[in-house]
């Protein structure tokens, strides 16, 4: 089923005089339970694109449709919501609120969909249990390192349940054994069924992905798919755990 | 509601998670604005309350009985003493009689009789030195010399407004006496009756009233002005602390005598320019209180736009994962909420507790009066309200401005 629909999404920055066309008429369409990779070389558009893919901006001309819902005619409080509970972020730098514990990262946005403070606290201890982050609840960003900041910002994009998670090169800011880990971790998530669009110019990473969209310049010059496609399964996040940790300990 | 929740929630992890001395400079910035907000005002109206107590505590009194309107003296004084004498409030009480009279001085310097004798007009007050010295402390207002020994006699104090080296402070509109000391000789005439004195100490007081006055014991006085009765000119009373001069009045003019003499309390005695002046001090207290909310309010918008401005990324981040601008907003208001209560009751505590206090036993040294600080708790809250909103404005502005940027563009750092 299809989740996310682009029709000749453009994207242009600054003045007529000065005017850089960054996303040339993309049409694009990403499939519930999908783990999209869209790669490109620096300057090609791909974290543009995902920024008009969810709803963190608005493209210059064109058409995104997600969950059949036509994001660009949201007005700002439905937008709000709509990514309170349809959408999960996972940014290259982590994105955690440095005031606030792992934890209070995680509950926050779960309170703000109106949990009460119990339910959320457990939902986010449970979402940090399913990143491997037992023990480390109470700990402020800056007492992380940066695999573990990334494994909260992994759960808190999760701890919701939302029907996307975007990732915007989650393993930029991470050595290869951090970034594996995420990865993995990704890797595991979806083959509980969830949907991931995830940006990255790194190959290496994509060997978890059901396709692999190109984008040059602005454009989507191909898509290929990888042999590692999986079957999923029902969200389970007790198995999310137990393939996490079979996934770190190979 | 739930936005009021989350806000107050992320407000205070951000109190709780702010470096120490950035909350401590913002603490103290609202602090010393509550503090400027009370010691402006508080001292301009102290400068008038400290002359209206010096008024009270050096001239005449909690009460004061003055005759009727149409006679010189008031009737029947002893019936007045025996009433006064039978109150537990009053503390003391002393009856002055006063006359015009003429002193000279330096006559017996003065060779050549043609030239202009130095001799001013004054009014003279006799009083009854022990019950003076119990009422108004006058003892302690001799600048020079000593105070009147009710077992001496022929000794006279003298206001320092008639002596010539202190005349010009009062814009020397009057004659005054030159070279008088305490010691030295002076010739008081009534009519055609003289009599020497001498000159035991010089009078100063803030109150003119006094600093104008010339004394002498009563008993002398009565000789001089040939008074046989016992009508004094004049009774001022000073009630025990705590006890409402009103409530005395009243009492005092329920009774017959009120048929015999004026009976005022001290509020009602207080001149109508006082009362203007101490409002035009209270409407420039609040004026300049006014404009220090303003430099606040703007400190404070810097301060906590500054703030927000660094935490731009976070604010884009929080509406990312869905926080909403109002949830924001309530958390920069609970912060500036959390400053302005802080430094307010510190301010409140501090002008109670040790400034207050501290200007009660050292007032400020003003030409006509000892100015401490003059202001009522509830004064206080009214200032730590006023500050409380304007706060709260400076602290919901920047964040309204900010949360209102593009989300990406705030994550960004963009412009």
């Amino acid at each position: 089923m299809q989740i996310i629909s682009g029709k000749n999404i453009t994207k242009s920055f600054g003045s007529d005089r000065l005017l850089t066309q960054v996303l040339k008429g993309i049409d694009i369409e990403i499939f519930s339970g999908e783990f999209v990779a869209i790669m490109g070389k620096s300057g090609a558009g791909k974290s543009t694109l995902l920024y008009q893919l969810s709803a963190l901006d608005k493209p210059t001309s064109g058409e995104i449709y997600i969950d059949n819902q036509n994001i660009l005619d949201f007005n700002e409080t439905e937008l709000v919501n709509f990514r309170l509970y349809t959408l999960g972020y996972i940014f290259q730098d982590y994105a955690l609120i440095p005031d606030l514990t792992a934890e209070e990262n995680v509950v926050v946005p779960l309170l703000m969909r109106g949990e009460d403070w119990y339910t959320a606290k457990q939902t986010a201890l449970k979402a940090l249990d399913d990143v491997d982050l037992p023990g480390k609840y109470h700990h402020l960003p800056s007492e992380l390192s940066g695999g573990e900041q990334q494994r909260v910002a992994v759960a808190r994009a999760i701890a919701g349940k939302p029907k996307i998670v975007f990732a915007d090169e989650p393993t930029a800011n991470l050595d290869s054994t951090s970034g594996r880990a995420i990865i993995d971790l990704l890797a595991t998530l979806h083959k509980t069924g969830q949907t991931i669009v995830m940006v990255t110019h790194e190959a290496e990473y994509t060997n978890h992905c059901d396709r692999i969209i190109n984008l040059k310049d602005g454009r989507i010059i191909g898509e290929s798919t990888t042999q590692n496609t999986t079957e999923t399964t029902p969200l389970n996040p007790s198995s999310v755990t137990d393939e996490f940790n079979s996934n770190l300990s190979q | 509601m739930r936005d009021l929740r989350i806000g107050l929630f992320l407000g205070l992890r951000q109190i709780q998670r702010a470096n120490l001395w950035t909350t401590l400079l913002i603490i103290v910035v609202i602090l010393f604005t509550f503090l400027n907000l009370v010691a402006l005002s508080g001292i301009l109206i102290g400068i008038v309350d400290g002359a209206m107590k010096g008024v009270r505590s050096e001239a005449i009194g909690d009460l004061t009985i003055n005759p009727l309107d149409g006679e010189t003296r008031i009737k029947e004084t002893e019936r007045f003493i025996e009433e006064l004498k039978t109150y537990p409030e009053v503390y003391s009480f002393t009856q002055r009689y006063t006359g015009l009279a003429t002193i000279e001085a330096n006559y017996k310097e003065r060779r050549n009789l043609s030239a202009e004798p130095d001799v001013i007009a004054v009014a003279i007050t006799g009083i009854d030195v022990l019950a003076e010295e119990a009422t108004t402390n006058l003892s302690k207002l001799v600048k020079e010399g000593s105070y009147l020994d009710p077992n001496e006699s022929g000794y006279i104090l003298i206001g320092k407004y008639n002596i010539d080296r202190y005349a010009a402070e009062f814009g020397d509109v009057f004659d005054s006496l030159k070279n008088v000391y305490p010691g030295d000789s002076v010739m008081v005439t009534v009519g055609d009756q003289s009599r020497e004195f001498i000159v035991k100490g010089i009078v100063e007081s803030k109150v003119d009233l006094v600093s104008v006055s010339v004394f002498i014991p009563e008993l002398e006085f009565k000789r001089m002005f040939d008074r046989a009765d016992y009508n004094a000119n004049q009774i001022a009373v000073k009630l025990k602390a705590g006890y409402d001069e009103k409530v005395v009045r009243d009492q005092l003019q329920k009774s017959d005598l009120v048929k015999l003499a004026e009976i005022h309390s001290f509020t009602e005695d207080v001149p109508k320019f006082i009362i203007d002046v101490r409002k035009t001090f209270d409407i420039l207290g609040v004026f300049t209180g006014a404009i220090g909310l303003i430099v606040a309010s703007i400190t404070i918008f810097i301060v906590i736009f500054i703030n927000a401005l660094s935490r731009r990324r976070q604010i884009g981040i929080l509406k990312a994962v869905g926080i909403t601008r109002r949830t924001i907003e309530y958390a920069y208001i609970t912060q500036a909420a959390f400053y302005a209560i802080i430094g307010s009751i510190l301010g409140i505590l501090i002008t109670y507790y040790v400034l207050i206090p501290y200007f009660n036993q050292n007032p400020i040294d003003f030409p006509f009066s000892n100015a401490s600080l003059s202001i009522s708790l509830e004064g206080m809250y009214i200032r730590a309200g006023a500050l409380l909103v304007v706060t709260l404005i400076a602290g919901f502005v920047p964040a309204w401005m900010i949360t209102r940027q593009n989300t990406l563009n705030s994550i960004l750092g963009r412009k």
